[in-house]
Formats: C-alpha cells, structure tokens, sequence
C-alpha cells in the first residue's frame, strides 16, 4: 500500500494529487483531505461558529469536491477551488445554526486557560454578534486575517479578490466588532 | 454605526501590524482591546480534528468502491427496496444487490450492501432473534418461521466485508450459526459465528 | 505529521466523543465506573491514531452478552495491544497513516494467529486503499475455516498479484464454506483456491476498482442474473 505523503520533501503537489486521484488512485485524496483539514480547519471553526457544524461542513465539502474533481479547471489551484466550496458550506452550516438555535451561546464553552485574557460568554457572545451582522464576503475577510493570520496577498490570491478591497471588508468588520464590544460596557 | 464607533485610517494601519504608526490614548486602547479579545477568542476555538479526515475517506472509499464494514456501527440508515429475485433452495442462502438509500444518485461502481438470508432450525423455539457486529449488538433482531416447519429466517441487508453474529433462542441462549463461515473465539470464553458477505452474497451449504 | 500535533488536534474534540460513547455505554445499561474506563481507554487509543469502533464494539458485545464489567475490560485492554500492534505492522508496511479498517483487519489477523511479517505481504501485495484490509480480512476467515495461516495469505497475496480486486476475494470464504459443507477436504480445498478457482472472473475482467466520479466508464460488478449461479455449487 503506498504511504501516504503529507509533507515533506517527498511530498506531492497538490496538482498532482489530483491528477492521479482522477487517473484512478482515490485514496490519495485522503492526502488533500489531511492538508486542507489543517490550513482551514480554524477558518471553518470561525465561520461557522460551532465545533461539531464546522467538522460537518470541511466533511460536506471534502465529499463535494471529490464528486466535482474533475471540474477542477486548474489542478494546481485546486485550493483555492476547495477553499470555495468549503466556504459556502461553511456560510450554509453558520445560516442553518442560527436558524436552529437562536438562543444558545455562540461557542461551546470555552477551555480553562491559565494565562490568557479572561474570555467571558459575554465577549466570545460579542464576537458572535458582530460576525453575523457582517455580509459573508467581510466575514470571510476577517477570519481569513484575524484568526488565521494571513497576508493580504495570501488571502487575495484565495479568494481572487483584490488587496484593496479585501482590506475594505476587514476594516468594515473591525469597526463592526469595535461597535459590539462597546455595547457590552453601556 | 456612530461615526464614534470607527477606526481611524492610522488605527486600521495599526491593526494592520504596520509598526510605523503611531497611536495614542482612547484610540489605541480600543484597538488593543480588539486585538486582546480576537486573540482570546481564537484561542479558544476548537477546530476540526483528524476524525474528519476518517469520516471523509470512509464516504469516498463507500463512492469508490464497496464501503467500510465499521460504517455499519453508526446510526440506522433509510434503506430504499428494490424488488429482489431469489432463487433458492430449501437450506441455501443466495444473494441479491442492493442500495443503501441515498440522496445522490448511485456512482456506478461496486454494491455496497448485499441481502443476506440467515436461518436457524429451532423447532422447540418460542422466539430466535439474531444480534451482531452489524447492529452494534444491541436489541436482537426477530427472525420469523418459515413455511419449512421448525425453520427460522430473516433477511437483512449487510454491507460486504466480515461479521460476527450469534442467534439467541427464547430470550437467553446464546447460539451459534451452523451454516456461517467459521465459529471464532469471542474473547469472554464463547465463540462468535462468522460470516464474510461478498459484493455478491453469501453462498451456504 | 507528528503524532505530537495529531494529539493535539483530537484533543480539541475528545470531550465531544468521550460524551458519546460514555452515554451509549450508560443507555445499554453499563456501571458508571465501567463506562468511565470505557471511555477512557477509547480516548487513549484514538489519541494513538487506533480505531475506536473494534473496542466500543466488543464493550457493547460483552454487556448484550450479560459479561461482568471486570471481565470485558481485561477483553477491551487486550485488544487494544492487538490494535496497536496492528497499526505497527501497517506502518512498517508503508502505510504512514493506516485508516481504522486496516489496523482493525491487521489487528484481528493477529488475533487469529496470522503472524506479523505474512500480514506485512499481504498488505505489501495490495494496490488499492481498501484491498489492504479486505486481504487479511480473508484470509483470517480462511484460517478460522481451517487453512493454515501460511496458506491463507500467500492465497490472497497470489490473488491480488494476479490483478484480482477486493470485491472477488471477498467470494472466496464463502466459496470454501460451500466446499467444506459439500465434505471436500482441506487438501483439495486448497488446491481448488491456489488454482484461483475461488474467484468468480479471471483477473481484469470483474469486480470493481477504485475509481473516483469524472473518469472513462468503468465497469461495475456483474450481476448474477436470475438461475445462474456460476460454480458456486449447492447442497439441497
């Protein structure tokens, strides 16, 4: 059975993964699964708002990319074409939560942590708020800088959209969660 | 939004990590708190683990080819009936395809559950229920008398790969299948019976 | 990827599944304390990259089974050992991340007396993702119907370096079970499954591969129409 490359210097090109699943070998997507599952697993986290609904959407849309692959114009930006579908599942998971369930706290609660800044319901509740008042692009735009630290270039080459613009929507989302933690002290 | 609650170009720039900017008082503190709780709150996160990854592969292996036994220990599927053709003889189990119910249209490739027909001659039983690795061993599943007198059969769809499996007579006897594949120690000093269902059934003696 | 981050990974979701098989536990009328070490163990071993069904599995079997809780757990422990093991030798097989059917298949080929380095040629002798755990799957059965265990998986290797797929190997115990039931004996059963007769097509022309949507039409497995049932022989 071939072991599977990851990482590495052996480790094979994104475009060629796909190649050779489309030639027959589909257990080497398990390859891009592992890879994508790491690069945006946080970024699904963030989007979606909830643990479990953001495994369901990476899962949803690994399953929709591998049953489209061959739509896949350009095997070497395969990412960014997953990175598509993951986010609007991602948008469909967030959507359907609150739809469901309204009233529930925006986040499982959070883990106990010794040294970091309190983070009380109230504010982990404010960020909630303030991304859904956001329109999808800006929320895509500030967890893609803010919780996955990416580049203005790195996240224009994702999502195909110009560095000025794609700085407008962070800074709209920044005055947006300003606003809601300011609401907290009143 | 109050022109108040906004952050100015050079506060933005900061926020931006451009360490040329510099800025002071009630401005600074804002986005130094922004940038405190985002910290926090990302922190926290939980993010998907590498049962994703599993969960995935067991999808795609089940899209590719015949799909992952263990996939059967998870929640009961709607399972769609097609009309099935069994020839048999009086003692034999045979075989017909089937689709597990889904929502997207089947990808040709192998079947990926199969109808598998169990039997047991019981003629004293009140009751034969059959439990196994397929139903999580839990409530046993009631296998109904034949028109053969003091025979018991049922008929269920089990994807391909092994199983292992007990009949139970009137509640409390635990016994095994004669007509499996093989009889395999289970460990708490009993045997399991065994069958390894085919993308084209099982064939009984 | 290390195993330092994989931990760290599961981690972020181990309160979730722990909830879960301790519930299920509990709900099939399992001690606290029993679920509790259940949970634990299985935490432990996902936290190692084993699968956690063979061991929730065999928790369920022995409560259906009205076992006393201090004789499942030593049951579960073992098979823990046997999982590990399992996942070991897929390693050194080549496999880097083995998926839970392989470790399990490996682990129960263990368990049935197939010996470390015949596992390592079965699975060295699989192409194809899922062929793996198929291969030793058979020939643990084939050695639970009395094939040695030798025997057993240079049967299956032989087959799959022939081009045979998963799907037809996975004919072959119940095809031996017709045999034996008909009263050939084990010599000539062995012989028949050498000679490949086992199988339902020559190699190429059956069975399915692996093949993802968006490629050439492939051909899926043959259906038995109706009164044909190939060589597979019955007894009334």
């Amino acid at each position: 059975m071939e072991p599977r490359l990851i990482d590495g210097p052996d480790a094979l090109p994104d475009g060629e993964v796909v190649r050779r699943v489309l030639a027959g070998e589909a257990a080497l997507f398990g390859i891009l699964v592992e890879r994508y599952r790491e690069e945006f697993g946080r970024y699904a986290a963030a989007l979606v708002g909830d643990p479990d609904r953001a495994a369901d959407a990476m899962q949803e849309a690994f399953i929709r990319a591998y049953r489209s692959l061959a739509s896949c114009r350009d095997f070497a930006r395969v990412k960014a074409w997953f990175f598509r579908i993951l986010t609007n599942q991602c948008h469909d998971q967030r959507a359907r939560r609150r739809r469901e369930a309204p009233l529930e706290g925006f986040d499982a609660p959070a883990r106990e942590r010794a040294d970091a800044a309190v983070m009380d319901g109230e504010v982990r509740d404010a960020i909630g708020a303030a991304l859904d008042r956001l329109t999808p692009e800006q929320r895509e735009a500030f967890v893609l800088r803010h919780v996955d630290g990416r580049s203005y270039e790195e996240m224009a080459a994702i999502l195909g959209t110009g560095v000025d613009a794609l700085k407008m929507r962070v800074y709209r989302a920044r005055d947006a969660l300003r606003q809601q933690l300011e609401h907290l002290h009143e | 939004m109050s022109e108040l609650s906004k952050f100015s170009p050079e506060a933005q720039q900061y926020l931006d990590g451009d360490s040329a900017v510099r800025l002071e008082g009630a401005e600074r503190a804002s986005a130094d708190r922004l940038e405190q709780v985002i910290a926090a709150y990302t922190a926290q996160l939980r993010v998907p683990g590498a049962e994703v990854d599993g969960a995935v592969m067991r999808r795609i292996r089940e899209l590719a080819a015949s799909r992952s036994w263990w996939s059967w220990l998870l929640a009961p599927r709607a399972i769609r009936v097609r009309p099935a053709v069994l020839a048999v003889a009086a003692a034999v189990v045979l075989v017909v395809l089937w689709r597990v119910g889904e929502r997207e249209p089947p990808v040709r490739a192998a079947a990926q559950t199969v109808l598998v027909r169990f039997q047991l001659a019981a003629p004293a039983a009140h009751d034969v229920t059959l439990a196994g690795s397929f139903n999580g061993w839990s409530e046993g599943i009631p296998l109904r008398k034949s028109v053969v007198p003091g025979l018991w059969v049922v008929t269920l769809p089990l994807p391909v790969g092994e199983h292992q499996y007990l009949f139970q007579v009137d509640g409390n006897q635990w016994t095994p299948d004669p007509g499996a594949h093989a009889q395999v120690d289970d460990g708490f000093g009993r045997t399991n019976s065994v069958l390894v269902v085919g993308p084209r059934g099982v064939a009984g003696p | 990827m290390s195993l330092l981050v994989l931990s760290a990974a599961l981690a972020s979701v181990l309160t979730v599944q722990q909830g879960d098989l301790h519930s299920r536990l509990i709900e099939r009328g399992a001690a606290p304390d029993f679920a509790r070490q259940v949970a634990q163990l299985a935490n432990r071993a996902r936290a190692e990259g084993l699968p956690v069904e063979p061991l929730a599995d065999k928790a369920f079997e022995g409560l259906a089974k009205g076992v006393a809780a201090s004789r499942i757990l030593p049951v579960i422990q073992g098979l823990a050992v046997r999982l590990r093991a399992g996942r070991a030798v897929a390693v050194s097989a080549g496999v880097v991340h083995p998926s839970g059917s392989v470790v399990a298949a490996a682990a129960e080929a263990l368990g049935r007396g197939i010996e470390r380095g015949e596992i390592l040629d079965v699975l060295q002798a699989s192409r194809a993702p899922e062929a793996g755990s198929v291969g030793l799957t058979v020939a643990a059965s084939l050695v639970a119907q009395g094939i040695a265990p030798l025997e057993a998986t240079h049967a299956v290797v032989l087959a799959y370096r022939e081009g045979h797929s998963p799907q037809e190997l996975l004919e072959l115990p119940s095809v031996t079970s017709s045999w034996l039931a008909e009263g050939v004996q084990l010599p000539e059963v062995l012989r028949r499954i050498r000679e490949g007769q086992g199988l339902p097509f020559p190699p190429g022309q059956g069975g399915s591969q692996v093949r993802p949507p968006g490629l050439s039409p492939g051909r899926g497995p043959p259906v038995n129409p109706p009164g044909k049932s190939g060589n597979r022989p019955h007894k009334p």
